[in-house]
């Protein structure tokens, strides 16, 4: 059993994804076994996090504040070589990462922050359409691809965003839905029935 | 040859940690009511499905005061060329939210539930089963759902055919909360476009699911039945079996779910419609034929998964002689003799069960079962 203060802290580690007790008392015995600097540095840092990394204004990926009396601005949209009128809509920040470690995104992003889910008492008006409609118009966005998940909620989200966007008509733009297929390096016959079945109704 | 040829069980229901060598043919077990025969029935479905067929609310299984339960199963094979026997286990642990599962095929994790539910082939019948044909048409529904199951299990089909289920039931969900909260039709959309992809697949699997049984099924009555009447089955679905009239549809209906809090047209509404000399055998038929439709029924789940498998599935009968008249009781002991795979069976009455060969007797006491001569 750990002291109390060293439980506090173990209880707090336990509410980031995939800690457990175990897992977050391992952190913190980690902790008091290594010099206190080792602590004292990420006791600052954390206590500094929020106020040194926002939610970019204009997408909602997470941005450096270099300057407080600008407002936040991601790395992806302050990058002048990306393509503005192409605009990729995701529902997190760790999918827009996931995009971009792919290198196949030449334009910027656009982050929902959720999904249309009724279950969870969550309607079109709980997402920032207007901001992504104003995005729209300021950019000149001509296209729009919808990568939310391939679940229920995300593909009723895309399916509610084709109908909302694909109707704009200053300007008029494009709205695909990314494609989900066959995974690179794997052989088709191990590919589950249904990736299959999408690959081959999705083909090109 | 399917046959499981042991059965551990440990912190199980009422029955003592104990492992069964069971015959690869006609298994008897005998006792007293309350002794622990439906739950060795119950735990042999479990091990081979991952279900329970008396519940869901899997911690129920657990023995009174254990925190944890085993059942394991060792499974002959005959299409595993040169393997030795299969062993499935299902795992179960109370948990705070009730029980937690854990299951292994071979040694590992199967790729999906419906991979392990589906590797060795059962049909169970059991005293529900005999009001198949008069109860309501839930059960009916998971009759065509398993058999669906099968048919598209050597395709790999079924995690597909269980992903259009899940899928089906959650947008569903959403559309009733939404109907609930007054939304229009920009949020009722596309959760109805998403009902209608997956209905219609699940529907297409009704479909074929129909078509195997029926034959089978009509066969069976024949020699079952002693009435000229005719019995005719058919599958009904209760959605249009295209996209955009499915969408429609749905779109139609929103004032009436609304007002009924639920969908009232999808195939989470599906029958399979039994007839009897051109009426429903709901209206028409007597006890007695009621008996006979279910066991024409079950026979067609058997032979129908059987040719789907390429191997007859294990048959589980739990206490169905008791409920039977003489010459129905009669029917279904030439029904088992025509079986060829592994049958388990429950009796409170050994006496009366007229199989005398190749077959294993066990008596059931207070949890435990012990092989008698």
């Amino acid at each position: 059993m750990l002291p109390r203060h060293a439980r506090a802290i173990a209880r707090l580690l336990e509410r980031l994804p995939g800690v457990g007790e175990r897992t977050a008392a391992r952190y913190v015995l980690h902790l008091l076994g290594e010099p206190p600097a080792l602590s004292e540095a990420l006791g600052q840092a954390l206590v500094e996090l929020h106020a040194h990394v926002k939610p970019c204004v204009r997408c909602g990926n997470l941005a450096e504040v270099e300057d407080e009396s600008l407002p936040p601005t991601c790395e992806v949209c302050a990058d002048p070589r990306r393509d503005p009128a192409l605009l990729c809509v995701v529902a997190r920040v760790q999918d827009l990462s996931a995009i971009e470690r792919s290198g196949a995104m030449r334009g910027r992003y656009f982050v929902l922050g959720k999904l249309v889910s009724p279950l969870e008492g969550i309607g079109p008006d709980d997402l920032p359409l207007e901001q992504l409609r104003e995005r729209i118009r300021e950019d000149g966005v001509r296209e729009i691809i919808v990568a939310t998940p391939p679940s229920v909620d995300g593909e009723a989200t895309a399916l509610l965003l084709a109908r909302e966007l694909g109707s704009l008509t200053e300007p008029s733009v494009k709205v695909s839905r990314i494609a989900s297929g066959v995974p690179h390096g794997s052989d088709l016959e191990y590919a589950d029935q249904v990736t299959l079945g999408r690959a081959i109704a999705g083909r090109r | 040859m399917l046959a499981v040829r042991s059965l551990l069980v440990r912190g199980f229901r009422n029955l003592a940690a104990q492992e069964l060598e069971l015959h690869p043919r006609f298994n008897v077990l005998y006792g007293e009511n309350g002794q622990g025969k439906t739950n060795t029935i119950e735990a042999l479905y479990l091990a081979t499905t991952s279900r329970s067929f008396r519940t869901s609310a899997l911690q129920d299984c657990l023995s009174h005061g254990e925190e944890a339960s085993r059942v394991k199963v060792a499974v002959d094979d005959e299409r595993d060329v040169g393997a030795s026997s299969r062993e499935q286990i299902v795992d179960l642990k109370a948990s705070a939210q009730g029980s937690a599962r854990r299951v292994l095929l071979s040694g590992k994790r199967p790729k999906s539930m419906a991979t392990f539910a589906l590797a060795t082939p059962i049909v169970l019948f059991e005293p529900a089963s005999l009001t198949l044909t008069q109860g309501g048409a839930s059960e009916r529904r998971r009759l065509l759902d398993r058999v669906g199951a099968h048919l598209l299990a050597s395709s790999g089909g079924a995690e597909a055919l269980l992903r259009d289920a899940t899928r089906y039931r959650r947008a569903l969900l959403h559309r009733k909360r939404a109907l609930a909260q007054g939304a229009g039709a920009r949020v009722l959309e596309p959760f109805e476009r998403i009902m209608a992809e997956h209905g219609i697949s699940m529907m297409q699997a009704r479909q074929r699911a129909t078509d195997a049984l029926v034959g089978e099924a009509l066969v069976a009555f024949s020699s079952i039945a002693q009435t000229h009447l005719e019995l005719s089955i058919a599958y009904a679905p209760r959605a249009p079996t295209d996209f955009d009239g499915f969408v429609a549809a749905l779109a139609q209906r929103r004032d009436d779910d609304a007002r009924r809090g639920t969908a009232t047209i999808g195939p989470h509404l599906d029958d399979l419609r039994v007839f009897l000399g051109g009426r429903p055998a709901r209206q028409v038929a007597s006890q007695g034929q009621h008996r006979a439709i279910v066991l024409a029924l079950k026979g067609a789940e058997l032979a129908s998964i059987a040719r789907a498998r390429h191997v007859p599935p294990i048959l589980l009968l739990d206490d169905v002689s008791s409920e039977l008249d003489p010459k129905r009781s009669q029917a279904l002991f030439q029904f088992l003799s025509a079986q060829v795979g592994q049958v388990v069976l429950t009796t409170t009455r050994p006496d009366l069960i007229p199989i005398d060969r190749d077959r294993a007797l066990f008596e059931v006491d207070q949890g435990v079962v012990r092989a008698r001569r």
